[in-house]
């Protein structure tokens, strides 16, 4: 297959792939992970799925989108993408992002400089579908030709050609899923046009206009989160018998009496965890309690439908299923009549409570909002907690999860805590707001379906791999035990998929967690080890 | 040619380069406000910005004044703008054809300021046309700026038209940009080379002031100026105004940090914006032409819907 793939390629030879990518085209690893038949072959389409759903793009299918039933099918979902694509340039469907959408329209100078601070396409080997610029400017060319007046006539000579029609669309929504909207390719555009906007603003198209999402954020996301409380699928009921269960275990595990406290009214904090972390990390929420009643916060958690989850999977796909989980956050907060809202340690939370909604939370629905790395920086050096950081004296590295790092500047917080209390901590390069995505961002982390997870995992992972190496190249044995600290559920659910895919705690002694768990870890009164070197 | 009607076609053109720079600008302008979407680094985080942290980062930021620091953000946007920091750090090899040719713009712009100015100082008497200092000044300017731009843009034509990475992605327009930049720079270059380059700018420009009641000579000077008032008309419609868009881009998107104060002017705003009806057309969204975008984020959501 011909490695280049042109840009009005997109709508051509639809029953053929686009692209093909596989292991073979990643980038070398540092040993042992250097032999490439050490790489798990990907897992390939069969014959019978291929039948029943689009496979046009990559050979990966992320989304299953079943094939249509016939022509006139077809056409409906290309005039409903037409519709769509007018709609987003409208200021009354689409106020919430148009600016910066109509600024990265026009002003694209197509000089490539962002290519290189993309992840992924740096770890596909340069492909050209993987540009930041590809769907960018398939997108591009579809509104001059289809949407701008005398399109048809002039805009291929203008703007270059391109055809709208079923193959061009289910390409370009499966595209949209080979993006983790971390923005680095914002970051390096001189003229600020912004390739990761722009594929959340398509993602947004396809769910609001032809109701086409991901399963994984969309009906088992953001609709099951609305109809029983969460998108793990737990009610409020469940949320808090297990949460029982985390207190009883870490009290046994520590020695000290833990308890969680709920619905309490007028509290100082209202926390809301990435209830994900209840059923994979429980560590994390029981260090959550350890930590802010050593501290005297006078805190709670809330068993309102929504308001125990600060998952919004909407942020990555529909404005109106994000708006319709922050209110939700908001009215438990109101109802509790707390003073503020603090994220747990959840990335998309973050950036989805404390910027992307901070402008429709107009009038009584806005309330303070904060992260949970500043109250936790203000708690480790209040002095109320004692610590004893040769606990933690074993190699540390922080992985910046890009949506508290480059989208809300939150960067230097959770540094100061690993400088006092990791004695042996490093940072990965580069690192801070210039960090590599971990690979599973804008929703990928939990988007599993086909062979999507080995794509997921091993090409948009193998950046974030080879930083994680590079940051423990000076002692890189399995005898020396080293953690990633990854303050972000979606973050720390790529990077276990990343380190299991690899073998990574059996072959160098890596393993991951959170950031909570390294302070409980150094807290004088806790006996015995927090962290345990395993995988899980 | 007539001397009028050079002088009809000039205004002319320079009218539509007005008009249409004035509209574009304006439009970019009057877009509504948006949700936040800022990218860090932002350089006016006083004491952040130059490792990209922001206010979100202070305890109850809520609690504690906004530090902002106009000089670091005005140093910011002089490095950006003058020497194209980020094309360097991140692009190189299209830095070294780039920078020239913006560079070699810049001192154009600077040059023609001080034509200009000196044309209007000679039609109240000054006899600017006698001081060597200006005309050897005026000339070094011209000089310097047709030689970097016109070397930055065969070499971006040439990158164009070459490099692999973008030649898909080269449409046109892109040539046209290139093309007509090239013919700015080039015919300027030979008019220096030609004519008495001084004198003719200060006789062609005093024919504009005086709306043709001096006389000029038709020559080179002419005719570069012929490409200057093309180029100028042509700019606002292309997407070289993204010296314009960087603006917004910079300061309107990426750096707008500020939060949402109840009773604020951006509030009344947002509620204006969220009250208008919404016609997306998904099942799970339930629209009829009337519900606004606040009926839609707070209504009972239908469950048990599968899309795609």
């Amino acid at each position: 297959m011909n490695k280049r793939s042109r840009v009005e390629d997109i709508g051509r030879r639809g029953d053929e792939l686009l692209a093909s990518v596989g292991p073979e085209d990643l980038g070398p690893l540092p040993p042992p992970y250097d032999k490439p038949e050490d790489r798990p072959a990907w897992k390939e389409m069969n014959d019978k799925a291929k039948d029943r759903v689009v496979c046009n793009l990559d050979g990966v299918v992320a989304l299953s989108l079943p094939k249509p039933k016939d022509a006139a099918e077809e056409e409906e979902y290309v005039e409903k993408f037409l519709s769509g694509l007018k709609k987003l340039l409208e200021p009354q469907n689409n106020w919430t992002f148009l600016e910066p959408l109509l600024l990265s329209l026009e002003y694209c100078v197509k000089c490539q400089t962002c290519n290189d601070a993309c992840p992924v396409f740096a770890a596909s080997g340069g492909k050209d579908i993987y540009r930041p610029t590809y769907r960018s400017e398939v997108w591009r060319r579809l509104v001059y030709k289809y949407v701008k007046p005398h399109g048809k006539r002039f805009a291929r000579f203008i703007h270059g050609d391109i055809d709208l029609n079923w193959t061009t669309i289910t390409r370009l929504y499966e595209l949209c899923y080979r993006c983790t909207l971390c923005r680095r390719c914002a970051q390096a555009c001189p003229i600020g046009v912004d390739n990761g906007l722009i594929t959340h603003e398509l993602r947004k198209l396809f769910s609001q206009e032809l109701g086409w999402a991901p399963k994984e954020l969309h009906e088992k996301g953001t609709m099951l989160q609305l109809e029983v409380g969460s998108s793990t699928g737990m009610n409020p009921a469940v949320v808090k018998d297990n949460l029982e269960f985390i207190d009883e275990d870490m009290t046994e595990l520590t020695g000290i009496d833990v308890k969680t406290p709920w619905d309490k009214e007028n509290a100082e904090v209202l926390l809301i965890h990435n209830a994900g972390e209840v059923l994979a990390w429980p560590e994390n929420p029981g260090a959550f309690a350890i930590i802010l009643n050593a501290a005297g916060i006078n805190w709670t958690l809330s068993s309102d439908e929504i308001g125990y989850d600060g998952v919004n999977y909407g942020l990555f796909y529909d404005d109106f299923q994000l708006a319709r989980i922050a209110l939700k956050h908001v009215q438990t907060a109101k109802k509790l009549k707390v003073k503020k809202i603090i994220m747990g340690e959840c990335g998309h939370q973050h950036k989805a409570m404390m910027t992307i909604s901070d402008r429709i939370l107009t009038g009584d629905m806005s309330i303070p909002r904060e992260s949970c790395l500043t109250l936790l920086e203000k708690i480790v050096f209040s002095g109320k907690i004692k610590f004893d950081p040769s606990k933690n004296d074993f190699p540390v590295t922080l992985h910046d999860p890009c949506n508290i790092v480059r989208n809300l500047g939150i960067v230097e917080p959770q540094r100061r805590i690993l400088r006092y209390l990791c004695p042996q901590f490093r940072e990965m390069e580069p690192h801070g707001v210039d960090n590599y995505c971990c690979g599973g961002g804008s929703g990928l982390a939990v988007m599993s379906g086909n062979n999507f997870a080995d794509w997921r995992v091993s090409l948009g992972g193998q950046v974030k791999f080879k930083q994680i190496l590079d940051a423990f190249a000076d002692q890189p044995g399995p005898d020396v035990k080293k953690y990633v600290c990854a303050p972000c559920s979606n973050c720390k659910g790529q990077i276990r998929d990343i380190l299991q895919y690899y073998k990574a705690l059996d072959k160098s002694g890596i393993t991951y967690g959170g950031l909570v768990e390294l302070i409980v870890n150094a807290m004088v009164d806790v006996k015995e080890p927090f962290i345990h070197w395993e995988m899980h | 040619m007539s001397g009028s009607l050079v002088i009809v076609v000039s205004y002319l053109l320079l009218a539509v380069f007005i008009a249409a720079f004035v509209v574009r600008t304006v439009r970019m302008a009057k877009q509504p406000v948006h949700l936040r979407w800022e990218l860090s680094p932002v350089p006016h985080e006083k004491g952040k910005g130059s490792y990209g942290g922001s206010y979100l980062e202070e305890f109850e930021w809520w609690t504690k004044p906004r530090e902002k620091s106009l000089p670091a953000e005005l140093i910011y946007m002089f490095l950006e703008i003058v020497f194209l920091k980020s094309l360097w750090e991140h692009n190189r090899r299209l830095w070294w054809f780039s920078f020239p040719l913006h560079f070699g713009l810049y001192l154009l712009i600077v040059m023609a300021a001080v034509l200009l100015v000196s044309t209007l100082l000679g039609l109240v008497g000054v006899p600017v046309s006698d001081y060597a200092w200006l005309r050897e000044g005026v000339l070094a300017f011209a000089a310097l700026g047709y030689l970097l731009g016109g070397f930055g843009a065969i070499g971006l034509l040439a990158s164009r038209l070459s490099d692999s990475r973008l030649k898909g992605f080269t449409s046109a327009a892109t040539l046209l940009n290139l093309a007509l930049l090239l013919a700015m720079f080039a015919s300027g270059g030979f008019a220096i080379v030609a004519s008495d380059y001084f004198a003719g700018m200060l006789s062609d420009l005093t024919a504009l002031f005086t709306a043709g009641q001096s006389t000029a000579p038709f020559d080179v000077v002419t005719v570069h100026l012929g490409f200057v008032f093309l180029f100028l008309a042509y700019l606002p419609f292309s997407q070289m105004m993204h010296f314009v868009a960087k603006y917004f881009t910079y300061h309107n998107v990426r750096w707008d940090d500020a939060p949402l104060v109840p009773g604020s002017r951006l509030e009344r705003k947002i509620q204006r914006l969220l009250n208008q009806p919404v016609t997306w057309s998904a099942s799970h969204l339930k629209t009829d032409g009337k519900k606004n975008w606040v009926d839609l984020a707070t209504e009972d959501v239908p469950t048990k819907e599968t899309p795609k």
